[in-house]
Order: structure tokens, then C-alpha cells, then sequence
């Protein structure tokens, strides 16, 4: 895109161009190529958003940043998990603050109760998250569209009243305290700068993972899945099998996400895993765009930043949020990603016709 | 022996009988044709073979074993390819990964093992683009490799469609009216693939609407009207039928195109 601009302005070069030209170079590194958005190779651009990830927190010191970006981060493995599901698989689930609660119980039981440490009990959470995924996915999965949504809303609820009312258990409405901080052989993650290295080491790796996936014969199997279930089993896939898999994989992820949760906040109360999760971690997917995984990861860096501003706000602060999801479901209804590169080529085009009909040529 | 065989099938929809008590067979290495006018069960009776519904009565054999209550993903495990009447591609796909998407069942790993990109997954996953690429050649769609399917013009998709049901390596090829929709160029272009196709040992089993390309690249016919098999036999002689003829005359809806 670039360089052909700039052949052009050889011939009638001001310095004004200059002013368009850097900004849009600037852009052309952290937006996706848009006529190659579906080849799902890495790119350097990947390593250009690694180093960004990276070096942030030592440009911006303000811990107050790093916590913002360590929730970002415990949101974005949520939105990765749930994206696969959705975004790729084409199905919907509303319960998957369930699998985020799960983990978290997982760990603050496992960590305060039986002495177990928190790095045990991050693999543990996977487990028994993705293992409940196993057990209620069997038979809920065979639903679609929204009575697949209903089934797992209504699972998410079923999750929070047991955790509620199992007071000996789960410690009821009050929850668990005291967990402890994540740590690794004897490496307490207990600055919130290392919490932020911590989290989003585990994204990159979650994000490597799922890309792994998504560009051989999984990704595959579910983008076929969720276009035509007929053609997916014509060519010998496994369509109940596909789908389960992914919904216990993105449940794994979840649990992973409310075991760091747990460490980080070291409470587990079932305020934190109601609808109040859930929606966002929808809306960060919706928002960052389906069928892509930059997308979720990016929604939720966004949503987390507007929702801890509007915080500022008071009372003011839900209207705000919501007014601005609307404006942005409007414009960008296939997620920021993919819409923001079609209106940028518009504005490019706008930008180069209009110097030709200022010249009188159009 | 014959590669598949349907034995006194019979399905029925709300008391209507869409195939009543229909027997027929397809050798191995031939191509076979089902005619029929329209509402005759053609289409039925490939859904049957497919798996995508399950018969009242009756049974299908594949390779002489008994296929009728298997799931529609373990069939084509066995070696039944398919295409469909309304094509359909994943448009949220490229090209070439309708292609290798095509391969899933030979490609073989689990879940972890494709996350981690392990080292036979890399090999195995380059090996099936370039496969996917050789098909794609032979199907002359090699320039748009990196398009979405969904950007395709119809025809060009409904070869892409064939060439997915290829790239599973069938034993048998279900082709529902390929035809339907082409040019008459891109029709003969059609026939001369599926006959390159039998010659590479795939047996074919076809229906379709346009008798010139049918007769034309057929080894036998069968004719089904009301759900009963009406005529099986060699294009010439089903053409001479009185009775097939009697059965689309009859039929003021069958236009001109369908007459043999």
C-alpha cells in the first residue's frame, strides 16, 4: 500500500503528503493486512506486537497500568478460549464465566485448603474445568444457535448458586481468602510488574497455541463446522467430536485464566464469575472480530481500559460503556480488526480522489 | 462384486413413499447414472447412501458390509466421497484449505500435538498443501489459491467441490446434479474430468438432470420415477425405453432438456 502512494507522489510531491504518509505507515504495522487477512502463517508483525507486549511496562511504570493490563491479560486468555468456540466453531456459549469460576475454586480450595502450591493447582484448574466442559458438553452440545445460548446461560447460573449455597465447600457468598501468590520454584510473581510479565507470557503461549491450531487441520475442521455441518461429515469429520473438543479446550483455557485470577486477587467469591464476566468476555470476542484471534486478544485490552476510565465516573460510567459499545457494534460490526482496515483503504481512496477532483480531473 | 449395493430400500416421508423397496448395484470402476424426472427420489435415495438420513427398511452394503445405521463422517471414513446439489463450499475458507480441509480424515494427530506444531505435524501439514496444490492444478484453479471460496463464480465452486470430495481419496464418488448450473463449456470440461477421474480407478455414481452429459459419459443408467426403479441398462437402450418415455411425457413439468 505504501510504496505505491509514494510512487505516485513522485510526480506531484508536497510536503502535505508527508503528513498522510506516516500515520498510515504507522497503522500499516499494527493493522492486519486486509487483503491477506486470512492467511494464518506467522509474520513479522507478530513479533513487532510481542515486542510492544513486552516493553510496555517498562515505558509506562505506573502500577496502576500493569494491573489494568494483568486483568487485561486474565480477560484476553477468556476471550481466546471462548473465540476458538465461537468464533471459529460458530457456536455460542454464555457459560463460560462457569469454567472461569471453576478454576478459581479449583485453586484457592487446592492452595488454602490442602497446602498444594499454586503452580499445581494451575494445572489442576485446566483440568477440572475442562472436565465439567467433558460432562455437561456431551449432551448440550448437540443444541444450536440459542438454545445452545440458554443451555450454558443457564448452566452459569446452576454454577453460581451451587457455589452460593455449598457453604462448607466454597465458603458461600463470602467466598475464600488468602491465596497465596502464583509462585515457581520458589519465584513469588508478588510486584504487579511481575504479574504482568506472568500473564502475558501465558497469553503469548495460549496465542501461539490456538494459532497452531487455527491454521492447520483443526482450524480447519471447526471453520467448516460452522459453515455447513453437512459438507464438514461428507469429507469424514467428526462434527459432535470437533465441537466437543474445542468447548473442553476453550473450557481449559478459562480454567487457566481463574487460577491466575485467584492468585492474583487471592479471593475466590461468586460476585466475580456471574453474568458480569460472561457478557464482556462475549462482547470482547463480538467486538474483536469472529474468526480471527488477534481480534479477542485486542477486545480485551480495549474493553478492560474503557471499563477501568469510566470508572472514574461514577454513576455515569455504565451509560458511557454502553453507549459505546453500541456506537461500536454500529461501525465496526465485524470487530475492530477487520472493519477498521476497510474504513482506512476508504480513507485512503477517499484521500487520493479527492486531489484529482480538486485538479478537476474526476 | 459389486462396490456398493442397496438392497429392497425403502423411506418414506408423512405416509408419501419417496423410494419403495428400490434394489440396485455399482460395480467397482464404473460410471453409473440415476435419472429420474423431478420429485423421483433421486436425491433421496443419495442422502440414504450418504448418511445424511437413515432408510425405513431395506439395507446398503459398501465393500459388502452392511453401512445402513452408520453415522454420515464414519461412511466417508470408509471411501464415500460426495458433492452436493446446492454447492457447497466454506466460504469462510481460502481455496486451498477447502482443499486440504478435504484431507482431514488422512491427516492423522491429536488436538496437542497440532498446538505444539510438532515436528511430523509441520511435515505432514506441507505435504498436504502441496497435494492440495497438485489437485487444485489439475483443476485449473491453481491462479486463485488464495482467494476465498466464497469469491468464486458458481462454477468454478462447484469444481472446487469436487475437487475436495478428491482430495479424501474415495473409493466411490456421489456427484448430486454437477451439472446443474454450468455453462455448456464448463459442462464438457466437467465430463472430461469425471471420466479422467474413473480412470483413476474412482467408481462414479451420478445424478443428473442433463441427459447429454450423462448418456454421454455413463456405463449404465437406472431410471427412477415415483420412487420405484423403472429401467437399468446401457444409455442406448434406456433411450429406446417405452417405459421411460412414457415416464417423462407424462410429467408436463420435466422440460424439454430432461426428455431423453
Amino acid at each position: 500500500m505504501v510504496p505505491q502512494t509514494t510512487k505516485r507522489s513522485q510526480r506531484d510531491f508536497r510536503k502535505r503528503d508527508v503528513f498522510y504518509l506516516v500515520p498510515l505507515w504507522l497503522i500499516s504495522l499494527i493493522a492486519p493486512d486486509p487483503y491477506l487477512y486470512h492467511k494464518k502463517e506467522f509474520k513479522k508483525k507478530d513479533l513487532y506486537y510481542l515486542g510492544a507486549i513486552g516493553l510496555a511496562p517498562l515505558i509506562w511504570s505506573d502500577p496502576h497500568f500493569h494491573h489494568v493490563m494483568v486483568l487485561a491479560g486474565i480477560y484476553a486468555i477468556l476471550a481466546l478460549g471462548l473465540s476458538l468456540f465461537m468464533g471459529y466453531a460458530g457456536q455460542i456459549s454464555l457459560g463460560h464465566a462457569a469454567f472461569f469460576g471453576i478454576g478459581a475454586y479449583t485453586t484457592a480450595i487446592l492452595t488454602t485448603r490442602h497446602g498444594f502450591s499454586p503452580f499445581v493447582a494451575l494445572w489442576a484448574s485446566a483440568l477440572s474445568a475442562s472436565a465439567v466442559a467433558y460432562l455437561i458438553g456431551r449432551p448440550i452440545l448437540k443444541l444450536k444457535g440459542y438454545f445452545l445460548a440458554l443451555a450454558t446461560l443457564g448452566f452459569g447460573e446452576i454454577f453460581l448458586v451451587m457455589v452460593r449455597e455449598s457453604t462448607n465447600l466454597t465458603g458461600g457468598v463470602i467466598g475464600i481468602f488468602g491465596i497465596p501468590w502464583f509462585s515457581v520454584t520458589g519465584f513469588s510473581f508478588d510486584t504487579y510488574l511481575k504479574q504482568y510479565y506472568l500473564i502475558w507470557g501465558v497469553v503469548t503461549g495460549l496465542f501461539i497455541f490456538s494459532k497452531n491450531l487455527i491454521r492447520s487441520k483443526v482450524g480447519r475442521a471447526l471453520l467448516a463446522v460452522a459453515t455447513s455441518e453437512d459438507a464438514a461429515s461428507s469429507v469424514g469429520i467428526d462434527v459432535p467430536k470437533t465441537k466437543l473438543d474445542i468447548f473442553v479446550l476453550s473450557a481449559a483455557f478459562a480454567g487457566l485464566a481463574g487460577s491466575l485470577f485467584a492468585c492474583i486477587m487471592s479471593t475466590a467469591n461468586p460476585e466475580a464469575f456471574g453474568l458480569g464476566v460472561t457478557v464482556p468476555i462475549v462482547m470482547m470476542v463480538i467486538l474483536g472480530g469472529m474468526g480471527t484471534i488477534y481480534g479477542p486478544v485486542a477486545g480485551a485490552i480495549l474493553l478492560t481500559w474503557l471499563m477501568d476510565i469510566l470508572s472514574r465516573y461514577q454513576e455515569y460510567s455504565l451509560p458511557i460503556y454502553s453507549v459505546i459499545l453500541i456506537l461500536l457494534l454500529i461501525f465496526f460490526p465485524d470487530g475492530i480488526g477487520t472493519r477498521l482496515n476497510v474504513r482506512i483503504l476508504y480513507l485512503i481512496g477517499y484521500w487520493a480522489k479527492k486531489r484529482k477532483r480538486d485538479e478537476g480531473k474526476l | 462384486m459389486s462396490l456398493l449395493s442397496i438392497e429392497e430400500i425403502t423411506k418414506e416421508y408423512d405416509g408419501i413413499k419417496a423410494l419403495d423397496r428400490v434394489s440396485l448395484k455399482v460395480e467397482e470402476g464404473s460410471i453409473k447414472g440415476l435419472i429420474g424426472p423431478n420429485g423421483a427420489g433421486k436425491s433421496t435415495l443419495f442422502h440414504l447412501i450418504s448418511g445424511v438420513e437413515k432408510p425405513d427398511s431395506g439395507k446398503i452394503l459398501f465393500k459388502e458390509r452392511d453401512i445402513t445405521n452408520m453415522e454420515s463422517h464414519e461412511r466417508s471414513a470408509l471411501g464415500i466421497g460426495r458433492t452436493f446439489q446446492t454447492v457447497q463450499v466454506w466460504g469462510n475458507m481460502t481455496v486451498v484449505e477447502n482443499i486440504t480441509a478435504g484431507m482431514h480424515r488422512r491427516l492423522k494427530g491429536s488436538l496437542f500435538s497440532y498446538g505444539l506444531w510438532l515436528p511430523w505435524i509441520r511435515t505432514s501439514e506441507k505435504d498436504a498443501l502441496k497435494e492440495a496444490k497438485e489437485i487444485l492444478n489439475s483443476l485449473g484453479l491453481l491462479g486463485k489459491w488464495e482467494a476465498m471460496a466464497s469469491q468464486l463464480p458458481y462454477g468454478k465452486q462447484k469444481l472446487l467441490e469436487l475437487g475436495r470430495a478428491l482430495a479424501m481419496k474415495p473409493q466411490i464418488l456421489l456427484l448430486d446434479e454437477p451439472a446443474s448450473g454450468l455453462t455448456l463449456s464448463e459442462i464438457e470440461q466437467l465430463s472430461e474430468r469425471i471420466s479422467e477421474i474413473r480412470r483413476e480407478g474412482v467408481t462414479v455414481f451420478i445424478v443428473e438432470h442433463h441427459m447429454g452429459m450423462v448418456m454421454g459419459i455413463a456405463d449404465e443408467i437406472v431410471v427412477l420415477h415415483n420412487g420405484e426403479l423403472i429401467a437399468e441398462g446401457t444409455p442406448e437402450s434406456v433411450r429406446r425405453n417405452p417405459v421411460v418415455m412414457e415416464a417423462y411425457l407424462t410429467r408436463g413439468s420435466a422440460g424439454t432438456r430432461d426428455r431423453p
